[in-house]
């Protein structure tokens, strides 16, 4: 039984050594109360290397070679003079051995009785595990706080950009509000984004409209919104200045500008300038610059528009004289208008080109079978006008039996229509035209005399254009807007070459002249603008050839003759050329290349 | 010879290893390693023509993981306390720290190395939170174990003032 229990301690034993050495752990029992400790059991395999080579059991002091170890038998031997049970552990250290190599170790001190141990174990794969997590959880702990510190920064760095961009945006406007600029800024949607206090009071606007449509805030016209539609899909700096009229409220007229935004293509930038000033003084200018139908604000027309009212309120008979193409009908009907008539009839009568019986039967009206082809009675234009106005134009062609009946009308205010013996009583106002000059037709037997004087109780004398040239900008102006209406093209401006021309012309057949001039331009023009080259080839022309400057109204018979030869000279003696520099028409100068037996060779 | 055991002591990561590396072997690593228990490096100086050994106790970082043992500070001569520049909560971990250490062993020397001087551009600590410690008789340096700049300084001012205590 004793040889057992003896085989029994023997094998204990060894299996605690084994279990040691598997542990990599040394045994240590201090000897008395030194720093000596006596290595007990098997030394493991690391042991040699940080302590040098020991056999057991031989005596040791770790604490020379490991200060660690050296303060941990400090407290140890406190443990163990407390005779305390349990175990006191170091913690782990590291000690690295003669070739450098590092190894972890941890000790535990223990009373086993009343022996004071010491176990210096080296930690294996289990503490290499913890180091691992422990230093994946400390990276991943440094990685998250650079993460935080750089979002920190960067909301920092964007909180203070925003700051900036804030107090920038607040200058600007302030900048903007101090300008007096009337902004409107919308998005890609086209609603409001932003509205200047200037853009809020031009249009009216006492709330706040930020959110709304563009629509929403100006009230104009479908034309209009519709071309600020269309600038604000294709915005473009070059663009002039969209004309609106805002309708409710105070009216207004504005000129729109549509920018694109500089930095988001989808944003609109419309800039408002008031021009409601400049339009109502340009109503003024316009206003001062017609008179009824009549386009003219140099002071010779101004003269003539005083004229005209003058005339109006009196029922004299007028006579207008003026070159060709000078407007004289509208004169005319300008004092029509003027008059107290102005409610009766107009009646304009060209007296050129009729024989005797036609213009008497036209003016005095006729008897049925008065003369062949007269089928029924039929009243004149005298009688047709009763109670207004009769403008006989070319006065000066009438023929001479036509006079005299056109004579008793004026001293009786009466007319006998053809065919008819009783005179009827009419009212009209008697107005006259002519391009002649009457005193010649006087000297060459062509004019009664007494009509003379008894048509021009009154006379009007309207000025060539060619005199009045301070008027062409405006009267092409006007004749454009009237093209532009009926031709409905986009063309409105007048470039300054094409205006140059038009300036330095003759213009032989005056006013009417220039709106032939203006409409053929606008036809052959491509573009918005009428250029040089869009004009008629005689004015063009002019530039090259001896101007016509010297061109003077044919006041005397003398002077036609001259003025006739001069342009069938100039026009090489192309008669329909000829015919176009003087501003009539072939047939008007043939009769007068007869009456001064002017003979061209065809 | 004279042994003084000197603690190094701070947050995780502020470059207590590397400081212990660069002044005792006068190599740097940029690699992290983290630090579990202590590792004791020697290194033996002469301060005013006497020769004394540095027991350099670097232990390992403080944080939520790792709470500094007491057992690990006892004995020590004085401590040195270190921050990383870039990194201002590894500052307030210093602070509790040198409590700790005051309450256990008293009012032993100590000094302060801002490390990382060589990213100061990226620093946290401003000059205002230090010159509220320097009056309160701290002794602060800058540093950078990756450069060596404070290196030498610190651990050379502290024996110093080990030696002078001593004498």
């Amino acid at each position: 039984m004793r040889t057992h229990h003896t085989r029994q301690a023997a094998q204990g034993k060894t299996l605690c050594t084994q279990l040691f050495v598997a542990l990599e752990t040394a045994v240590l029992e201090r000897v008395d109360q030194t720093d000596t400790f006596l290595l007990q059991g098997t030394v493991p395999a690391w042991w040699p290397s940080i302590f040098g080579t020991t056999t057991p059991p031989s005596t040791v002091q770790p604490g020379e070679r490991s200060p660690f170890l050296k303060q941990f038998f400090t407290e140890a031997e406190q443990s163990w003079a407390r005779h305390a049970a349990g175990l006191v552990r170091s913690g782990p250290w590291t000690e690295r051995d003669q070739h450098g190599t590092t190894l972890h170790l941890e000790a535990t001190a223990l009373l086993v009785n009343s022996r004071q141990l010491l176990l210096v174990a080296r930690l294996g794969a289990d503490f290499e595990q913890a180091r691992a997590t422990l230093q994946q959880a400390r990276e991943q702990a440094l990685r998250h706080a650079q993460t935080t510190k750089l979002q920190t920064r960067n909301e920092s760095r964007l909180t203070s950009q925003l700051s900036q961009s804030e107090e920038l945006r607040d200058d600007l406007l302030g900048v903007l509000q101090g300008l007096g600029l009337a902004t409107i800024l919308t998005d890609g949607q086209g609603r409001i984004t932003f509205i200047s206090d200037e853009a809020a009071g031009l249009l009216n606007l006492s709330t706040d409209r930020t959110g709304q449509r563009w629509e929403q805030v100006l009230s104009c016209s479908k034309k209009d919104r519709d071309a600020i539609s269309t600038r604000l899909r294709s915005p473009a700096e070059q663009h002039d200045p969209l004309t609106l009229h805002l309708e409710t409220g105070n009216p207004r007229w504005l000129d729109v500008t549509v920018s694109p935004h500089p930095r988001h293509n989808e944003k609109r930038i419309l800039l408002f300038h008031d021009t409601t000033e400049i339009h109502d003084l340009r109503r003024l200018l316009d206003e001062k610059a017609r008179f009824h139908d009549l386009v003219g604000s140099s002071p010779s027309m101004m003269q003539v528009y005083q004229l005209v009212r003058d005339i109006a309120r009196v029922e004299a008979t007028v006579l207008i004289e003026g070159e060709t193409g000078t407007g004289k009908e509208l004169i005319a009907r300008a004092i029509h208008c003027s008059s107290s008539r102005k409610q009766g009839p107009f009646i304009a009568a060209n007296c050129a080109g009729f024989t005797d019986s036609l213009l008497g039967s036209q003016l005095f009206g006729h008897k049925r079978g008065a003369f062949t082809g007269a089928v029924g009675d039929q009243a004149g234009l005298f009688e047709s006008a009763d109670g207004g106005t009769v403008f006989l134009d070319e006065i000066g062609d009438i023929p001479l039996n036509v006079q005299t009946s056109l004579l008793r009308v004026l001293q009786e205010k009466e007319v006998t229509r053809l065919g008819e013996a009783k005179p009827r009583k009419v009212n009209v106002r008697i107005l006259a035209a002519t391009h002649h000059n009457l005193n010649e037709d006087i000297v060459r037997g062509t004019f009664r005399t007494d009509l003379l004087y008894r048509i021009r109780v009154a006379r009007i004398q309207l000025p060539p254009l060619r005199d009045r040239r301070d008027d062409i900008p405006l009267l092409a102006s006007a004749f454009l807007g009237q093209i532009r209406a009926a031709m409905g093209k986009g063309v409105d401006q007048i470039s300054p070459d094409a205006l140059r021309l038009l300036l330095s012309y003759a213009w032989p057949g005056n006013v009417r002249e220039l709106k032939s001039a203006i409409e053929f331009a606008a036809i052959g023009c491509k573009g918005q603008r009428i250029t040089a080259t869009d004009l008629p080839p005689e004015i063009t022309r002019s530039q090259s050839h001896t101007p016509l400057s010297t061109w003077m109204p044919p006041s005397t018979s003398h002077d036609e003759r001259a003025q006739l030869l001069r342009a069938l000279n100039q026009a090489s003696g192309n008669r329909s050329e000829a015919a176009k520099l003087l501003g009539m028409s072939r047939a008007t100068l043939y009769r007068r290349l007869a009456n001064h037996r002017i003979d061209i060779p065809r | 010879m004279m042994h003084k055991k000197i603690c190094m002591l701070g947050g995780f990561a502020v470059g207590k290893t590397s400081l212990v590396r660069r002044f005792v072997t006068n190599l740097f690593s940029e690699q992290y390693h983290t630090t579990i228990g202590v590792t004791v490096e020697k290194k033996s100086v002469s301060v005013a023509g006497e020769d004394v050994t540095l027991m350099l106790w670097d232990l390992y970082g403080d944080d939520e993981f790792q709470r500094i043992r007491e057992s690990y500070l006892r004995g020590s001569s004085g401590y040195i306390l270190v921050v990383d520049g870039t990194r201002k909560e590894t500052l307030a971990t210093a602070l509790d720290l040198q409590r700790t250490v005051e309450g256990l062993l008293g009012p032993i020397p100590f000094a302060l190395i801002v490390n990382k001087s060589d990213v100061r551009d990226v620093w946290e600590i401003d000059d205002a939170a230090l010159s509220e410690l320097r009056q309160q008789g701290w002794t602060i340096f800058f540093g950078s174990a990756k450069t060596g700049e404070g290196v030498e300084a610190i651990f050379s001012a502290l024996a110093h003032r080990l030696l002078q205590q001593t004498t």
